[in-house]
């Protein structure tokens, strides 16, 4: 149903509306994260990519207010989680009550029914209660004492949670992990954009006063055009050699999933569309890579004794790994590794 | 142990094949069979102390002890115990074998036939270098000082072969001594236990691991550069076509071996003559009114090509020659002296003389061989010689000689009375010998057939012919000059049952001063001799005299054209410049020129001044063509990119316009196809660009962002350049990647754009080594060699993976394959 909601929506927009709509997007949540243009956008990208977003940091930068600011800019339906040790499944996904006058159970929604849920401190919740968003965040929909009921369109799921701070949560489990598009860190901001935060926010929240700039029904129609973005042969290979590098990396001890391959090369369609391109460049998926991969991977315990965080494993993965050329010229003149049948190297070190 | 006990094996091996380059020395191949045994046993000896846990001293003795064995079986004295057990009369005969050695070295030249106490003296030396090999390779450990003991096998030829040692044996040593190696680092590799891929397959110990690629690179270039290097130096031995042509510079029969100064004795039946400049070979005086011809070798092994010298053999000349032949009618003798002066020109290890000496006043070791009638030595060198001779003048009655009988069948020289079968021969022979009964006069009959009214004439060369037989060519077409005249009459008459051989030497020249006579290289001659029993070996010179300046004829050999106008000196041009050769046995012309050009100057460099210049410049042709075949091959590469025709403006304005219709998706899709080759060509021209001007290329790099560090890094200061790099990057990406590939603006100015800027931003040596070497071409070509390799590599390991299956070892045990 969620394909036919999409297919209503007719016509295709042109680049330039495109990008003026993410553009207006992308200025409207900078009256509030200030200095943060390539996160905005990467969240952004994933909001149209259709995915859903884990934000990552220290406490104080933000992290909060860019889903909130996010959700407000977009006028549409929004909830708000806080995740706590004791909160319950059903306070997530509805819990169907007895009704006195009709006497029958009647359904009342969870806190997913809405297009956007910003849910935060994730961690602190317990498994249990994490495990309620699994089926909403793959499949949209949630079932509830076996009746299931679709979510909206568009639909996505921000979540914040904070690396530092161990005691007292529960970290998510590989499955909701990979539910999630990317993990971006909101990172310090620097000291201009900190100053101008100083005179901005000293008085009132800016947060309060922003107007939405679009609407559920135009976010649509950007999906549906981003997933019109054209993504060459080579770039296909690309993605997918660049998702068997993580399965073969020796510092890995799990590699990213094809679920990842996917999401990826979604998240790279709609950068391109952002940036006002129809076809999606290898440097897209360089880009992606670390906030799209590097929160599914687990690395190995020597890696992690070495102190190699997956983010540098995965971009150190990119750096290295060539880049496929076009189907009419396979190898490169300076392409010295020796050529071997079937591209496979005689003595390929294997993964344990 | 097992694999001690290989490496033994692999060290024998190694010792015998490192043994090859004496097969230069002796005539037949007996040495390597008793090698081989003296070898085997020691290595066998060895593997038995090794099994037995024998101290490295005790192996040693014990290698000692089993060769002591061997060579007394092989070489017994008859006072053994068993046969094999040496006694004191063993090592008596053993210590007279080696005396006796030393002097058969002094004795025989090479080829040496098979004596015992020189195969005696091999297998000792080839026994003490297994027993060293074995010791160092696998007592020591220590393969690579092994081959000391194996070049010092190699350096006996070299010191016996001054100049020119063939090539072949070197290279079957070589692979001995790379083999103990290879041999010694597998058995390292096992040590580490079972070699295996990522993917667990084992891999067998021989297999070619890419990581010894480099080694085994490196020790098939050392084994090429040490034997074509000496080669390709010309005056270091011989000139490189000689010595290819050559082959393995043996088949003269060890007369000549064809370096400068020396006469090949070798008759050749098709040829060319080149003649150099004069120059004074041998001067001689003698008291005879009416010389007859000097000759210094003969050659009576025929060929389908030629006649061909052997080694001569004979008591040295510290004594009194007798005629062969007793006094009889019709033979006038005469006694007569002559000194002779050889000049540095005539460099040989035979010396001339007349016919029939009897008495030699010479100094050093020279022999003389009565059967070839010529003077040799095994040692000594002709250059510088005078010497005194008396020689006995026979001249011929022909009335006489039609009295020498037909050769009894049993006489030693029937053996010289064979000639290959060549039907045209025989049918020519039959025909002129018929109707004569006496030896004579069939010779005289073959001989008159060469007169000049049959057709017969003199030339410098050889006409080719279609036969396929050198002999019926010459026959056909009539034309040559001496070499061809002496052999094919030779031929015709072995032909008619009488033995018959090719003489070389000189025809009398001019008398300078008194009785003395200046021999010069156009005096060099070749001639016919004949055998009648009781006359001994009479000669006929068939060569038309007007083509031979000092020409002698007798009664029994008149001058067939005698009525003819015979002017000969100066204006005889075609003077005979002797007997020449080729050092190639198939084809001989080069070979020829080679060596009567050597001859005329008589010393090494300075020959044929005209071609060696010719040689010169022809090298620096192919160093010149070497050193700018990068530079070349860059150019031919960028003038063919750029030839494309580049995306013109104007195809950029249906850009977006690729779904608007379909007739115009038509067009723009192969216009679409042009855009795409052209981006591609000019990146790649690009990046050759930066790899020319050493700027850093990385495959894991996309266009824009190679455009952008360049923009960034080389380009700062350049805005032009930035801006044309950056659209050569968008180009390439757009081509790559985007439906739509044109890019809008022309590329070609911007790719001259981005490397005028390169050239700008360079210094010197990358502007020119950009120019003149490009290294974008290096590297394509280091990667081609790469490729090469890698594949001979992988299906070599095909090939063995096959032929494992198929392995006896396999096959014969249960034992999991490797």
């Amino acid at each position: 149903m969620t394909q036919q909601t999409r297919d209503e929506v007719d016509g295709l927009l042109p680049h330039d509306e495109f990008r003026a709509v993410g553009d207006a997007i992308v200025g409207n949540i900078e009256q509030v994260i200030e200095g943060k243009t390539a996160t905005v956008q990467l969240a952004l990208a994933v909001l149209l990519a259709e995915g859903h977003l884990l934000i990552e940091d220290v406490p104080g930068v933000g992290k909060t207010k860019l889903a909130k600011a996010l959700a407000r800019s977009i006028d549409c339906s929004v909830r708000r989680i806080q995740f706590t040790p004791d909160l319950l499944p059903s306070d997530v996904t509805g819990v169907s009550v007895y009704n006195q006058e009709t006497h029958d159970f009647e359904f009342r929604p969870g806190a997913v029914f809405a297009n956007l849920v910003v849910g935060d401190e994730i961690n602190r919740a317990s498994p249990k209660t994490q495990s309620a968003l699994l089926e909403c965040m793959e499949e949209r929909q949630v079932t509830v004492d076996g009746v299931t009921y679709p979510l909206q369109t568009p639909f996505m799921v921000v979540a914040t949670q904070n690396p530092i701070e161990m005691e007292g949560t529960y970290p998510l489990p590989e499955a909701q992990r990979d539910r999630f598009t990317a993990r971006i860190a909101m990172g310090y901001p620097d000291a201009g954009a900190e100053l101008a935060m100083l005179d901005g926010h000293g008085a009132t929240d800016p947060l309060e006063s922003l107007r939405p700039v679009s609407d559920a029904s135009t976010v649509s129609r950007l999906i549906t055009h981003v997933r019109q973005i054209h993504v060459a042969d080579a770039v296909k290979r690309y993605a997918v050699e660049l998702v068997t590098a993580t399965r073969e990396a020796p510092d890995l001890r799990l590699g990213a999933s094809p679920r990842a391959t996917l999401q990826l090369l979604r998240t790279a369609r709609a950068v391109a569309a952002l940036e006002g391109r129809d076809y999606v460049l290898p440097d897209d998926l360089q880009v992606l890579a670390v906030p799209v991969l590097a929160h599914r991977i687990i690395p190995t315990a020597d890696a992690h004794l070495a102190r190699r965080t997956t983010d540098t494993i995965v971009s150190d993965l990119v750096h290295r790994l060539p880049l496929p050329l076009p189907q009419e010229r396979r190898r490169s003149s300076y392409d010295t590794r020796p050529a071997t049948n079937k591209g496979r190297a005689p003595y390929e070190p294997r993964r344990a | 142990m097992i694999s001690h006990r290989n490496l033994g094996l692999v060290a024998a091996a190694a010792t015998l094949l490192a043994a090859a380059p004496l097969s230069a020395i002796f005539d037949r191949w007996t040495w390597l069979v008793q090698s081989t045994i003296a070898v085997a046993v020691v290595a066998a000896v060895a593997a038995l102390a090794r099994l037995g846990r024998a101290p490295r001293w005790g192996q040693v003795l014990a290698m000692l002890g089993g060769l002591l064995l061997a060579l007394t079986w092989l070489f017994p004295s008859g006072a053994e115990l068993l046969g094999v057990v040496p006694t004191p009369a063993t090592i008596g005969h053993f210590g007279a074998l080696a005396e006796a050695s030393l002097a058969d070295m002094r004795t025989y030249r090479v080829k040496v036939p098979d004596t015992d106490p020189m195969l005696f003296l091999t297998v000792l030396g080839i026994g003490g270098v297994a027993v060293l090999v074995d010791l160092m390779a696998v007592g020591l450990r220590r393969p690579a000082l092994a081959g000391l003991p194996m070049l010092a096998i190699y350096s006996v030829p070299v010191a016996i072969y001054v100049d020119s040692v063939p090539p072949l044996p070197f290279v079957i040593g070589a692979a001995g001594y790379l083999w103990l190696l290879a041999a010694d680092n597998v058995d390292r590799v096992r040590r580490f236990g079972r070699r295996f891929t990522g993917d667990g397959r084992g891999v067998d110990v021989w297999e070619a691991s890419p990581l010894a690629a480099a080694g085994r690179r490196l020790a098939a270039v050392g084994v090429a550069v040490a034997v074509l290097l000496p080669l390709a130096v010309p005056g270091l031995s011989g000139d490189l076509l000689d010595r290819l042509g050559s082959g393995t510079g043996e088949g003269t029969g060890g007369a000549g071996r064809g370096t400068t100064g020396q006469v090949d004795l070798f008759s050749a039946l098709q040829g060319q003559l080149n003649q150099g400049e004069v120059t004074d070979l041998v001067k001689v005086t003698t008291n005879a009114p009416s010389p007859s011809y000097l000759r210094f070798g003969t050659a009576d092994q025929l060929r389908g090509d030629g006649f061909r010298a052997r080694s001569p053999s004979g008591a040295t000349v510290n004594r009194e020659f007798s005629p062969t032949v007793p006094d009889r009618e019709g033979i006038t003798r005469a006694r007569y002296q002559a000194t002779v002066e050889v000049t540095e020109g005539f460099d040989m290890p035979l010396l001339p003389v007349y016919a029939e000496p009897v008495q030699f006043t010479l100094n050093g070791r020279w022999s003389y061989d009565t059967n070839q009638q010529v003077l040799f030595s095994n040692r000594e060198r002709s250059p510088g010689k005078r010497y005194e001779f008396e020689y006995v003048q026979s001249t011929y009655s022909p009335t006489a000689l039609r009295q020498a009988r037909p050769l009894p069948a049993e006489h030693s020289l029937r053996r010289q009375t064979a000639t290959p079968t060549v039907p045209a021969v025989e049918a020519l022979v039959d025909e002129l010998t018929q109707g004569h009964h006496t030896e004579y006069d069939k010779v005289r009959a073959i001989y008159d057939h060469f007169a000049t009214e049959n057709g017969f004439g003199y030339a410098l060369s050889t006409e080719g012919g279609t036969s396929g037989q050198e002999i019926v060519d010459f026959l056909t077409n009539k034309v040559g000059f001496c070499q061809q005249y002496a052999a094919a009459m030779a031929w015709l008459v072995r032909a008619a049952d009488i033995p018959a051989r090719v003489a070389f030497g000189f025809t009398t020249g001019n008398k300078s001063d008194g009785d003395a006579y200046v021999l010069t290289n156009r005096n060099l001659h070749a001639w016919t001799e004949v055998y009648f029993d009781g006359f001994g070996w009479v000669p006929f010179d068939a060569t038309p005299a007007y083509g031979v300046s000092g020409a002698v004829r007798s009664d029994w050999a008149p001058d067939l054209d005698a009525e003819e106008e015979v002017t000969p000196g100066p204006s005889a041009t075609a003077g005979p410049a002797g007997s020449g050769s080729g050092t190639n046995q198939n084809q001989v012309e080069e070979g020829l020129e080679e060596e009567l050009s050597g001859q005329s100057s008589g010393t090494g460099t300075p020959t044929r001044p005209g071609s060696s210049w010719l040689w010169w410049a022809i090298g620096a042709l192919a160093l010149l063509m070497l050193l700018t075949a990068p530079a070349l091959q860059r150019s031919t590469l960028r003038r063919r990119r750029s030839g494309r025709r580049m995306p013109s403006a104007t195809s950029a304005g249906v850009s977006t316009g690729g779904m608007s219709s379909r007739d115009q998706h038509m067009v723009v899709l192969a216009d679409a196809d042009r855009a795409r080759a052209d981006a591609h060509a000019a990146w790649d021209e690009l990046l050759d660009t930066l790899v020319d001007f050493r700027q850093r290329i990385n495959r894991a790099e996309t266009p824009r962002a190679t455009a952008s560090r360049l923009a960034r890094d080389t380009f700062r200061a350049d805005s032009a350049a930035t801006s044309a790099v950056r659209l050569l990057g968008r180009a390439e990406e757009l081509a790559r990647y985007a439906p739509d590939p044109h890019p809008g603006e022309p590329l070609l100015p911007a790719l001259r754009r981005v490397r005028a800027a390169l050239v700008a931003e360079s210094d010197r040596r990358t502007r020119l080594l950009a120019a003149v070497l490009p290294p974008s071409m290096l590297l394509r070509w280091r990667v081609a060699v790469a490729d090469a390799s890698a594949r001979l590599v992988s299906s070599y390991g095909r090939l063995r993976a096959a032929t494992l299956r198929w392995s006896p070892r396999r096959l014969l045990t249960d034992r999991d394959p490797r």
